[in-house]
């Protein structure tokens, strides 16, 4: 081995800038797949940071207008849910894949505390929304089963809300324990969470049954959420949400194939579209920088050639000693692969670099969109296993640009190669 | 018989086929001392690569030591090569980019014997040729004579049966000749080495102990020369 390298060494020396030229251009190649490709995982998760408001294996279902006419009764009839379809979407018909099933009930009501007062909409939700719509929760707690049992009067909300209720300078954690009018009740405030550009930030959230009771919305339920397992392809979202219908739109006497009668949001599919973005983007990003990555190939099987040209003879000298052509081949795939490797890994080098500036400046600067921040790139840079495909694809891409040139090279009769000067 | 060929027939086709080795019977026993002279385009050339298969046969049979060389692979001729034949070149066909010692070391590196023994067995034989000092010069830096040592000791270090020689002193002067044709006579009788020296000049042949002459492809007559009275000029002397 040491003795191949020395061989290796021995010829790169004497062609040092012709080399250094071929390996620039891989170098460039390899920079570039690197870069393109950070910058792609940054754009993916930016957009992915975006969405990540509600956990992937969630569904929302809410009431809908039928759309067609079923069991005597006509179209465009309102479906409400109610407290039955909460109990048969938590029944044993769907236990096999509805994992965790939550609903509210909401209405609008003015919240004041003190002074300061605004129209906001207070949420009823039970204790398993708070995963589902992954709010996380900066004081206090979030609703508990205690809560819903005892149907009390607590309230927990967003950051922004709290501050919406309080003197600038006062930290929203000292409404923690507080009471805060809601309507014309008093609730107890046990907990704030981060506020979220995503949803509106005057809803609070209460136990559901709390609403329920206290707003009479008796046997209705605004929404239903639940979350799903066992559902690992498409095909199998379709089918469970075909299923799912059949069976809401039934108790709700409307045709079980009225796609209209409920709306189903199953976060499955967006997923499923999100990854398969992902997929395409960076199949793109590879595709253009392995293009990139072809000049400095052709450049280093190019100058491989020049160089089993100029060593023809000595090779024949070699030959005429006892190499075999093996001996010979292996010595020119391993310069090549040597070459693309060394000045790859300089460009993989540098490339990781670029991203991490990348992460340091344009990761740093948001945009405004529709009022939201967004950063325009997030952690951009590649992991271990682009790493180790691009080292896989430096050394494949050696192999093949020293392939021709060697298999020129061992195939000359000795006799040739001698008289070659 | 170390070598022993039976009617070899080569025809080069390159546009015009070139009938140059019309039937070749040639033995040579081990130990000898040979010479293979002729003009050039005789033929001479392209039989001393057959013998040392660098070059193949059209038609004919090949033997060394018994064993049939014929269609061989490259693979397999290389091993022969490395193995049983030693080649010394007019223009010395050193690697201008390795040492003495790094030259000498070489074969060595393609039979796979480890880096310290092959420097150590490379070093005993240019001691052996009295170039021990100058063992880390690069041959540009060697004069002819000392290129050719380091070519000889680079053909020994194998201890291969066979010595082929192509015109081992036509690129060096008449002294430096001289020492090398007593040279390769002196490893021929202290060694038992089988040398094959190809030469156009009679005085070269005059070394040896035996001269085969060939003319046109085919086998002259074979001169027994150890009295080395075959060049007008007297016995041990070449004539340049």
């Amino acid at each position: 081995m040491k003795d191949l390298f020395t061989e290796i060494w021995e010829s790169v020396r004497r062609n040092k800038l012709r080399t250094c030229l071929t390996g620039f251009a891989v170098s460039w190649g390899i920079f570039m797949l690197i870069v393109l490709l950070g910058a792609g995982n940054g754009l993916m998760n930016s957009f992915m940071q975006g969405r990540g408001t509600f956990a992937s294996n969630s569904v929302s279902v809410g009431g809908g207008w039928t759309s067609k006419p079923y069991d005597g009764l006509k179209a465009g009839r309102r479906i409400r849910l109610d407290d039955t379809d909460v109990a048969l979407t938590g029944s044993d018909t769907f236990a096999d894949h509805v994992d965790k099933v939550s609903a509210t009930v909401g209405t609008s009501a003015t919240v004041s505390y003190g002074r300061k007062y605004f129209s906001g909409y207070i949420d009823g939700q039970y204790p398993a929304a708070q995963e589902m719509s992954k709010i996380e929760m900066r004081y206090g707690r979030f609703l508990n089963d205690k809560d819903i049992r005892d149907s009390r009067k607590v309230v927990v909300m967003p950051e922004s809300t709290a501050e919406r209720l309080l003197d600038n300078g006062q930290g929203v954690e000292s409404l923690l324990g507080k009471y805060v009018k809601v309507g014309s009740l008093a609730f107890r405030v046990v907990g704030i969470s981060k506020s979220d550009r995503m949803r509106n930030d005057n809803n609070l959230y209460a136990p559901f049954t709390t609403v329920k009771t206290v707003y009479g919305k008796g046997q209705e339920v605004g929404s239903i959420s639940f979350t799903t397992k066992g559902l690992d392809t498409e095909a199998a979202n379709d089918a469970f949400e075909k299923q799912y219908k059949a069976a809401i739109n039934l108790h709700h006497r409307a045709a079980p194939d009225d796609e209209r009668a409920v709306w189903v949001w199953n976060r499955a599919h967006q997923n499923v579209q999100m990854s398969q973005g992902r997929k395409i983007l960076s199949t793109a990003l590879w595709i253009i920088g392995l293009f990139t990555l072809l000049g400095g190939i052709v450049g280093v099987s190019n100058i491989m050639l020049i160089t089993v040209k100029e060593r023809t003879h000595e090779f024949g000298i070699r030959k005429a000693i006892g190499a075999s052509p093996w001996d010979i081949t292996k010595l020119i795939i391993s310069e090549s692969i040597s070459i693309t490797a060394f000045f790859g890994y300089i460009g993989m080098f540098l490339g990781m670099l670029t991203c991490m500036l990348l992460d340091k400046t344009l990761g740093q600067s948001t945009m405004s969109v529709m009022d939201e921040q967004i950063a325009m790139l997030v952690n951009p840079g590649v992991g271990l296993d682009v790493a180790i495909e691009a080292t896989l694809v430096l050394i494949i891409a050696g192999t093949l640009a020293g392939f021709f040139p060697a298999r020129k090279a061992a195939s000359v009769r000795p006799i040739e190669a001698l008289r070659a000067e | 018989m170390l070598i022993e060929l039976k009617n070899v027939n080569k025809t080069y086709n390159n546009g015009q086929p070139l009938h140059v080795l019309k039937g070749i019977n040639l033995g040579i026993d081990s130990g000898e001392f040979v010479s293979i002279m002729g003009a050039s385009g005789s033929g001479k050339s392209t039989l001393l690569n057959i013998i040392g298969i660098l070059d193949n046969y059209d038609t004919g049979e090949y033997y060394i030591d018994g064993r049939l060389i014929k269609n061989l692979t490259e693979k397999q001729a290389a091993d022969y090569r490395n193995r049983m034949i030693g080649f010394i070149f007019q223009s010395f066909n050193l690697i201008s980019f390795k040492t003495a010692v790094e030259n000498v070391e070489l074969p060595l590196f393609y039979q796979g014997v480890s880096r310290h023994k092959r420097h150590e067995m490379a070093m005993q034989f240019l001691d052996r040729l009295g170039l021990a000092d100058w063992a880390g010069h690069y041959p540009n830096e060697m004069s002819g004579g000392q290129k050719q040592r380091v070519a000889i000791a680079r053909a020994l270090i194998t201890q291969p049966k066979i010595i082929l020689a192509d015109e081992p002193t036509g690129a060096l002067d008449s002294k430096t000749s001289e020492e090398v044709m007593q040279l390769l006579g002196q490893l021929n009788k202290e060694d038992g080495v089988t040398i094959i020296v190809v030469t156009h000049e009679s005085g070269v042949a005059n070394c040896t102990d035996k001269i085969v002459h060939i003319k046109d492809g085919i086998i002259g007559n074979i001169e027994d020369n150890r009295e080395h009275r075959a060049s007008m000029f007297g016995a041990n002397t070449i004539m340049k």
